[in-house]
């Protein structure tokens, strides 16, 4: 039993289709910015696993400093998001975003 | 052109191979439970949970830089803001959604299609390796140094989005026409 990049690979990718999921099938403004920052968390795993096993290994850093940056890019669009559903639970009491048409 | 130092192995150390498929089905398990849950505090500590561990598999087979930034700043700061919008919304009521409603399912479906576009994708490249021997500089190096635009970039996105969400939090809202609407100072519905 090995770990390689294509086991971190397909992990990313089941962990990219959860926040998909979560992106398409829930209401909740809260558990689709989740989703989103799972979706980022997915690409930054493998900007790492490249960087550890991919054509990255001559540049270990980089793939490295990727994922820090699309961490910070996250935590901020995860505080504008949520600063919105905040505003949203004001208006609406819930945070359904198609309260509307219900 | 002469190939110097050898290809990058997987990682066969049993302990660590152990510990990376814990992290990683502690992570994708969570994940889901922070999607499945319905109530909100629990959707919360699901999601910690998951950040936790991509910062434990960041400690597996990245820079130790980088899981100290995951785990102190990143999962720490989108839980502070997740809890304090809990605590700005008490009340918050479960979702009315079953798990096999038409949402669900199409979401599902969906999320089912890209898994295995990703999977197929994975399964059939071929990816081009790397030499290793010639590490390049440390990761705290290359952001002071290689990636110093990037990083005063990064800390103006991060200080807008402070910015940006005070003022949005800070502005008054304007009445609802349903008759809910906010009225600052009201306070969370009990």
């Amino acid at each position: 039993m090995s770990v390689g990049l294509n086991l971190l690979l397909v992990a990313t990718a089941v962990f990219f289709a959860v926040g998909t999921f979560a992106l398409v099938a829930r209401r909740s403004a809260i558990v689709m910015l989740l989703g989103t920052q799972f979706m980022f968390a997915a690409g930054a795993i493998a900007f790492v696993a490249f960087g550890k096993f991919g054509l990255g290994a001559r540049t270990f850093s980089a793939g490295a400093a990727v994922a820090l940056f699309a961490g910070g890019i996250a935590v901020a669009e995860l505080a504008v998001g949520l600063a919105m559903a905040a505003l949203l639970y004001r208006e609406q009491r819930n945070f359904a975003v198609d309260a509307d048409h219900r | 052109m002469p190939l110097i130092g050898a290809l990058p192995h997987p990682i066969t150390s049993a302990p660590l191979v152990l510990f990376i498929y814990l992290v990683l089905i502690l992570m994708v398990g969570s994940a889901l439970a922070s999607v499945l849950l319905r109530n909100t505090l629990y959707v919360i500590a699901a999601f910690s949970a998951s950040m936790v561990m991509v910062a434990l598999l960041y400690l597996a087979i990245g820079p130790f830089l980088l899981f100290a930034v995951q785990l102190l700043v990143f999962a720490t700061v989108s839980a502070a803001l997740l809890m304090g919008l809990l605590r700005e919304t008490t009340g918050v009521k479960a979702s009315t959604l079953g798990p096999l409603s038409r949402e669900g399912i199409i979401g599902a479906a969906v999320a089912a299609a890209v898994l295995a576009l990703l999977v197929v994708v994975v399964a059939t490249t071929s990816w081009p390796t790397g030499l290793i021997g010639n590490a390049g500089p440390g990761l705290g190096e290359a952001l002071t140094n290689t990636y110093l635009v990037a990083l005063a970039v990064l800390v103006v996105i991060l200080a807008s989005a402070a910015l940006g969400t005070g003022l949005l939090l800070a502005a008054p809202t304007l009445p609802s026409l349903r008759g809910g609407g906010s009225i600052r100072g009201r306070g969370p519905r009990r």
